[in-house]
């Protein structure tokens, strides 16, 4: 649900680091090339989305659903976006973002002439400076265990890759901007600029009592560095401006005062109905970029996957993105004699069994065997296959299955051993122990318990005696890492095939490896990896981690969560996407029959 | 059945209270005569039986081959084997969910677990509702400020914040603390209990009110005068009068503590996984309502017969209960004399009088 | 009566505080709030973690935390000021605002559902208590029970099936079959044969002549694609009207009361005269404006029926003025139905009218008719589904009440007296069976500020229960507080009320001050 942009940048994270080619429509999803011959401009659609739009910027903490992520993407354009393939595309039309320099990695940030706000003003530097200020956190000096010194911009997303950079330089024209990392930064394609410039610093810096944006540039050109050894007082001014940034433009409604909802992208907010919908119709002046084909695009809100799929058959809907679950699908299936259209695809996150490096699992025959008893085509056919008929376990804890070298990496990784469930296999490691095993999972999630019903079978074949551990959805979160299990069935959300995810899970003593895997040479090749820019070592890098992860038979991947939409035969031109920014990264070339 | 199991009735009661039978025998010949309340019993008594012989209940064993969390392979894609022509049984009689679990041993222990509740709930509920609303509405004065008071604070604090807060414990498997263990290894009992310590409001209200103006009746002045003790005019004279609104909103309670279980597993602070509730099951089944229907059909309808039959039963007994009511059937009567009383709508008084 | 209403104040004050100090930890203590960061492997966890600790204030311990909130919510006391504050919820949106909206959104949902249940509900417990036993009180307890055993999510998903899409795919091209027209009539004749009591011949004539009438309507409906363009006409109004004249004297005076009949027979007449003046205003209709219409009415009838006067001018008065209304709603139908076509065809609407989500048609613009069709289109079905599952427990209520008075002694005088049936049930009888449900009324009246939780999500409306549920999902006391205060404060209030109500209805009863 949260995570919108984070997730946007951690997918294309996906992307530089895998080439990911993540398919899009396994069904019904054949690509009409002709569609935006056939299609007229004009027209309406409306999309349906789970939460409620509440704020117009998506960048804080508290803002950061993916609606008011989805609402600004459609509102907002900068140097790039994200396609379903999960390439980054350069909009050059917005301006142009080049790499100077390698060593140190240097990047220019250009705008084009034309480009403005919908109020009239054009799109400048500052407004770049205003995001760099808010997403590096350069200012905060804030400790947080000493109570000392002012965090200013409560930004949601990862800030150390930003932060690595000194204050950019800016050209005296107002159009360009140039940020010197001290460190390479695997991921600066996307640190900036994009998909939108959501905040304009021209109202931000009126509403906090600075004359323009100019003035704002100036003011944070004098501030040092935020140190939170050594915090200063705060700055009045700055600090101004970072609440306005933090809280200002929350609003459930349509605010009284148009500069809170500014728009340099294809569409503006017309109107808001409080958590109800939310309607937007076209920017006349845009003209820097893709060029949208509807007039309007209403957003209602509906929770309830049954009760989506009934709007959109009772026509109050255009385009569902409802929760996939097997008898969603099929109900949508259903509806395709009706014209609707239906896209089944693979997401960005998997689940998986993990194995504590301890307790009863100390012993890796002990973990082989029981990774040799989990029924994964099991709990695939049973779970998955029904939403895509053409599921498989997942067989890599790094790479998708649609992508080149994930096969390559299969082939390497010794998980070929795990195919079929071998009880007399395990039964022959555990030479006729019956260890306890208590298994960890969210009681509250359907798929997991039916994981640990199916696990659970097969184990004690085996000669596993499982201990249900399940926790409720408040508790289970809490326990993971703290050993009162001995293995553990869970998703990871969004980053677990990302390149700064990939230490984060798997690297020793890291926050998020729960079960404390280690292994010293792991451990030097993910060092390796982190600083290395060039896409093709990367590549290399990983699948020899992957190599690793399965040689100490860490634990199994499952399977990858899927994702599902659907849209009325009055609508063309949606495609499926598997980040958190779904079928709107192509918003633009929706159209009306 | 309907038709001559009950026909002597009429005739007969004014002989049977001639005879002076005792309050027990005027109400079981009353109650078996009511129709509806005998279908209800035997549908209900039937559930009952079939629910906890089948899959057994605290460890003992049932009949049925599979128990609700045995994972058994899919067997004709988990369609329901059962069939009415040609009349077979089958493995799976009422089919199977996605992983394998045979559906009727899974219906059949959310039947337990929902009857459990209902009973548990139906019992704390109408004792406490009952005391609480006759002590206040008899006694007034302090009594009933205090226990009224002691209601509303129970009436504004939402169930489904207590709920959440229960659920929450339920599902925390290894603390310590004796009330978490009791209530993830008896999930079903603890909910039953909980929803019983708060659903009795409504019915004490109710209670109060019946006790507030039965007090000040011509019958209760002459009990009290004639030196009756208040408990004896509460039990005696009081209750008997109030049992007819008593028993309808006891049996209402029953069947809404079903429906208050599904609605809190459809918002997910019901019962817990592994363990099942019929609640459980359709809630978790809704979205297979146009695919996969046998999933939600067959622990809705066993939803929907528990709660008929027990109503049915209620309604059999106000009946019964009613000390007033002189004759309990006006369509038997007709159907047994022919008598043109019938004919008008308000027959209840005259139809006896006239036989 | 006064002391005893303060001291009820004063008391309910104390436990709002009680409770509220309860709620508040109860809410914190009902999960994770930081659930939804720890299984994620983002880089910055621990920094989200952070955030999220100092927005609830997390470090503090929960009772501290609630003498905050009271502290904001005390400022509500004060009057005038417009300092009330709830605090913010964790997307940054103040309480009061997110209240008033949802408030607003929730009682629109359950208003209408829960007085039409109170009516039928009250309706039909007085029908099956006199008919007791008979196939009609079968068959509509055995119908309460059903609908009170159903789920309500599985009510609501086919109710949108059938009612929704089903009904909107009808209406593409409302042709109803021979066949169908007379099964449903057969089924309404069935009905009407079981409804009716009586001898057999009786009922079956009845029964036949509803068959006939209803397969009648039913073909000529079709015929004329009258479900696109519905309406009634001045002749329509005119039988109905006559109907309702009669059926209004029966109930409240009896048609042995000539003057009362008389006038109104006469409010009917001037109604129909009224129907063709006041097109051209209702053009113009503003809600103010139909409210203003609907006290003219009443007013002209107990006008017709002071003029009229006879033996007891209240009860002309009353009937005269009870068919005036009447006669002014059908009016107002048939202007409603005039509007029909306009809004069918309107671009939003892209005629599928009975929407299945939501409180609106999202940018619907027209006029007073279009748009208050547009929340009828929307409303009908939650207020269906609420209605059917409420029902049993108004009709069972009022049915055991009803059978419990009927056997009263004093009904017996009244009958003894030579009273028709009709007083003693009207007068004698009901009145009384009233006093238990009044308060069962009260108390569901209470409640219904909190929402219909499961309603509220399965028909995506975002009302109080939903504000509820999002708070403890979230485990954010703001919200759930918010509810918790309007929800304590009306529920005490309409306890008041129906302690107020027991000893005016039943003068034996008396509030002890």
């Amino acid at each position: 649900m949260r995570f919108g942009r984070i997730s946007k940048a951690v997918g294309v994270a996906a992307a530089a680091a895998l080439a990911l080619s993540a398919c899009a429509g396994n069904s019904g999803g054949t690509t009409p090339t002709t569609a935006a011959a056939a299609s007229k401009s004009g027209g309406s659609a409306t999309v349906v989305e789970v939460n409620a739009f509440n704020t117009f910027n998506p960048n804080t903490a508290d803002g950061n659903t993916d609606i008011n992520s989805k609402i600004s993407y459609a509102t907002h354009s900068g140097f790039f976006y994200i396609d379903n393939k999960l390439n980054v595309v350069r909009n050059e039309k917005f301006g142009k973002m080049e790499k100077v320099s390698d060593s140190p990695l240097t990047v220019k940030y250009t705008i084009n002439d034309g480009v403005k706000w919908s109020d009239g003003t054009p799109v400048t530097s500052a407004d770049l400076l205003l995001q760099w200020a808010a997403f590096s956190g350069y200012y905060n000096d804030a400790d947080a265990d000493a109570k000392t010194g002012t965090s200013y911009f409560s930004y949601a997303g990862d800030p150390t890759g930003i932060a690595l950079s000194d204050f950019p330089e800016l050209s005296d024209d107002g159009k360009s901007m140039t940020v010197k990392y001290s460190k390479p930064f695997s991921d600066w394609e996307i640190a900036l600029g994009g998909p939108g410039i959501d905040i304009p610093a021209h109202v931000l810096a009126k509403k906090a009592g600075l004359a323009d944006a100019k003035a704002f540039v100036d003011l944070v050109k004098g501030m040092p560095r935020g140190d939170s050894a050594a915090p200063q007082p705060a700055n009045t001014q700055l600090q101004a401006m970072a609440e306005m940034w933090n809280t200002g433009f929350d609003s459930k409604t349509l605010p009284a005062d148009p500069n809170l909802y500014l728009s340099n992208g294809p569409y503006i907010v017309k109107g808001v109905n409080q958590d109800q919908s939310l309607t937007m119709v076209k920017n006349k002046d845009y003209t820097w970029g893709p060029e949208a084909k509807l007039d309007e695009i209403t957003v209602r809100y509906i929770g309830s996957a049954p009760a989506q799929v009934q709007a959109l058959k009772n026509g109050e809907a255009d385009i569902i993105a409802p929760q996939a679950s097997a008898d969603t699908v099929e109900q949508l299936k259903a509806l395709e004699s009706q014209g609707v259209t239906v896209e089944v695809g693979n997401q960005l996150s998997y689940d998986h069994i993990d194995l504590n490096f301890s307790g009863v699992f100390a012993e890796k025959n002990v973990r082989e065997a029981f990774m040799k008893s989990v029924p994964r085509k099991d709990i695939v056919d049973k779970i998955v296959k029904k939403l895509d008929p053409e599921a498989k376990p997942l067989d890599s804890q790094l790479f998708v299955p649609d992508q080149a070298l994930y096969a390559d990496s299969v082939k390497a990784n010794g998980s070929s051993a795990y195919q079929e469930v071998d009880i007399e296999g395990a039964k022959s490691l555990l030479a006729g122990a019956t260890p306890e095993v208590r298994i960890m999972y969210n009681k509250d999630n359907p798929n997991r318990a039916d994981m640990f019903a199916l696990i659970s079978e097969s184990a004690t074949k085996a000669g596993f005696k499982i201990v249900d551990g399940g926790l409720g959805k408040s508790d289970w979160g809490k326990a993971l890492g703290d050993g009162s299990y001995d293995a553990t069935i869970f998703g990871w959300i969004n980053s677990g095939v990302g390149v700064s995810g990939v230490p984060q899970i798997f690297k020793t003593g890291n926050d998020s490896n729960f079960n404390q895997f280690s292994d010293p040479e792991a451990d030097k090749l993910m060092d390796e990896l982190i600083v290395t820019t060039d896409k093709g070592k990367q590549d290399e890098l990983i699948k020899q981690i992957d190599q690793k992860i399965w040689a100490s038979s860490y634990g199994l991947p499952i399977f990858q969560a899927v994702g599902v939409d659907a849209y009325s035969d009055r609508i063309t031109g949606v495609k499926y996407m598997p980040n958190q920014t779904g079928v709107w990264w192509n918003f633009w070339e929706w159209a009306q029959k | 059945m309907a038709e001559d199991a009950g026909l002597p009735a009429a005739g007969v009661e004014p002989i049977l209270e001639a005879k002076g039978l005792s309050q027990g025998q005027i109400v079981r010949k009353r109650f078996l005569g009511h129709s509806g309340a005998i279908i209800g019993l035997v549908v209900f008594a039937i559930i009952f039986v079939t629910a906890f012989t089948s899959v057994g209940y605290w460890g003992i064993p049932g009949w049925w081959k599979y128990s609700h969390d045995q994972v058994t392979p899919l067997v004709n894609d988990g369609v329901p084997t059962a069939s009415l022509w040609p009349l077979v049984w089958g493995d799976h009689p009422f089919g199977q969910d996605r992983i394998g679990r045979d559906l009727f041993a899974m219906t059949m222990r959310g039947a337990q677990q929902s009857i459990t509740v209902m009973l548990v709930i139906g019992l704390i509920a109408g004792l406490i509702g009952v005391v609480v609303g006759a002590l206040s509405g008899y006694f007034r004065g302090w009594t009933e400020a205090i226990l009224m008071r002691l209601t509303d604070v129970i009436i504004i604090i939402p169930a489904l914040l207590l709920a959440a807060v229960m659920a929450q414990m339920a599902g925390r498997r290894d603390s310590g603390s004796w009330f978490a263990t009791f209530a993830s290894n008896n999930g079903i009992l603890a909910l039953g209990i909980f929803l019983g310590l708060i659903t009795w409001v409504g019915l004490a209200r109710l209670m109060r009110g019946e006790f507030l103006s039965l007090r000040e009746r011509e019958f209760v002045d002459a009990a009290r005068i004639s030196g009756a003790s208040n408990a004896r005019i509460i039990f005696k004279h009081i209750l008997p009068n109030a049992v007819g609104v008593l028993i309808v909103n006891i049996t209402l309670t029953m069947s809404a503590a079903i429906l208050t279980e599904t609605a809190l597993s459809y918002l997910g602070v019901g019962v817990k996984a592994p363990d099942t509730s019929l609640g459980l099951l359709i809630s978790q089944n809704q979205e297979a309502f146009a695919t996969r229907p046998w999933l939600f059909w067959f622990p809705g309808l066993f939803i929907v017969l528990i709660c008929l039959s027990i109503n049915f039963i209620g309604d059999g007994l106000r009946d019964a209960f009613d000390p007033r009511q002189k004759k309990f059937n006006a369509k038997k009567a007709r159907d047994h004399g022919g008598h043109p009383v019938a004919a008008t709508p308000v027959t209840a008084f005259d139809g006896t009088k006239d036989d | 009566m006064v002391t005893y209403i303060v001291r009820r104040l004063i008391t309910a004050a104390l436990i709002l505080l009680g409770a509220s100090f309860l709620v508040y930890l109860l809410t914190a203590a009902s999960g994770d709030p930081l659930e939804e960061f720890r299984a994620s492997s983002a880089p910055n966890k621990q920094q989200l973690m952070d955030a999220r600790t100092e927005l609830l204030q997390l470090d503090t311990p929960a009772p501290i935390r609630y003498f905050h909130w009271l502290g904001g919510a005390a400022q509500c006391l004060i009057p005038f000021a417009n300092s009330c504050d709830l605090g913010k919820n964790i997307a940054g949106q103040p309480i009061t605002d997110a209240l008033g909206h949802a408030l607003i959104q929730t009682l629109t949902l359950v208003t209408g559902a829960t007085v039409l249940a109170i009516l039928i509900g009250i309706t039909l417990g007085i029908i099956t208590a006199l008919r007791q036993y008979s196939t009609l009180d079968y068959g509509v307890t055995f119908m309460a029970f059903l609908f009170f055993s159903l789920p309500i999510f599985w009510v609501a998903v086919l109710l949108k099936e059938y009612g929704a899409i089903g009904f909107n795919n009808f209406l593409r091209n409302p042709e109803i079959p021979i066949p169908a027209a007379l099964a449903i009539g057969a089924v309404i004749g069935v009905l009407t044969a079981v409804t009716v009591g009586g001898e057999m011949k009786r009922r079956l004539l009845i029964g036949g002549l509803a068959f006939l009438f209803a397969a009648a309507v039913l073909v000529y409906f079709s015929a004329t694609e009258w479900f696109k363009t519905p309406g009634l006409g001045p002749v329509v109004i005119a039988i109905a009207g006559v109907g309702i004249a009669f059926a209004v004297t029966l109930l409240s005076a009896g048609l042995k009361n000539r003057k009362a009949l008389q006038s109104a027979l006469i409010a009917v007449g001037v109604g129909l005269v009224v129907y063709f003046v006041i097109q051209p205003l209702l053009n113009e209709a503003t809600i103010l404006m139909i409210v203003l219409l609907a006290v003219a009415a009443v007013l002209v009838g107990l006008g017709i029926g002071f003029l009229m006067g006879g033996y007891d001018r209240g009860q002309s008065m009353r009937a005269a003025a009870l068919t005036s209304f009447l006669v002014g709603f059908l009016i107002l139908l048939d202007r409603y139905m005039q509007a029909w076509p306009t809004y069918f065809n309107n671009s939003r609407v892209r005629g599928r009218p009975i929407a299945t989500i939501g409180a609106g048609t999202p940018n619907i613009e027209g006029d007073f008719w279009i748009m208050s069709l547009d929340s009828f289109t929307h409303l009908i079905l939650p207020t269906m589904a609420l209605i059917l599952i409420s029902l049993a427990g108004y009709t069972r209520f009022t049915r055991a009440s009803m059978l419990e008075i009927m056997n009263m002694d004093y009904i017996r005088t009244a009958r003894a007296k030579g009273l028709s049936e009709r007083t003693v049930v009207m007068r004698h009888a009901f009145r009384n069976a009233l006093i238990p449900i009044a308060t069962i009324v009260a108390f569901d009246i209470g409640g219904l500020i909190g929402g219909a939780v499961i309603t509220e999500t399965v028909f995506s409306v975002r009302g109080m229960g939903f504000l509820f549920l999002e708070g403890i999902s979230h485990v954010d006391p703001n919200p759930v507080m918010g509810v918790f205060l309007c929800v304590a404060i009306t529920a005490m209030g309409f306890n008041l009320i129906a302690d107020l109500a027991y000893s005016a209805l039943d003068p034996r009863v008396r509030v002890k001050a």
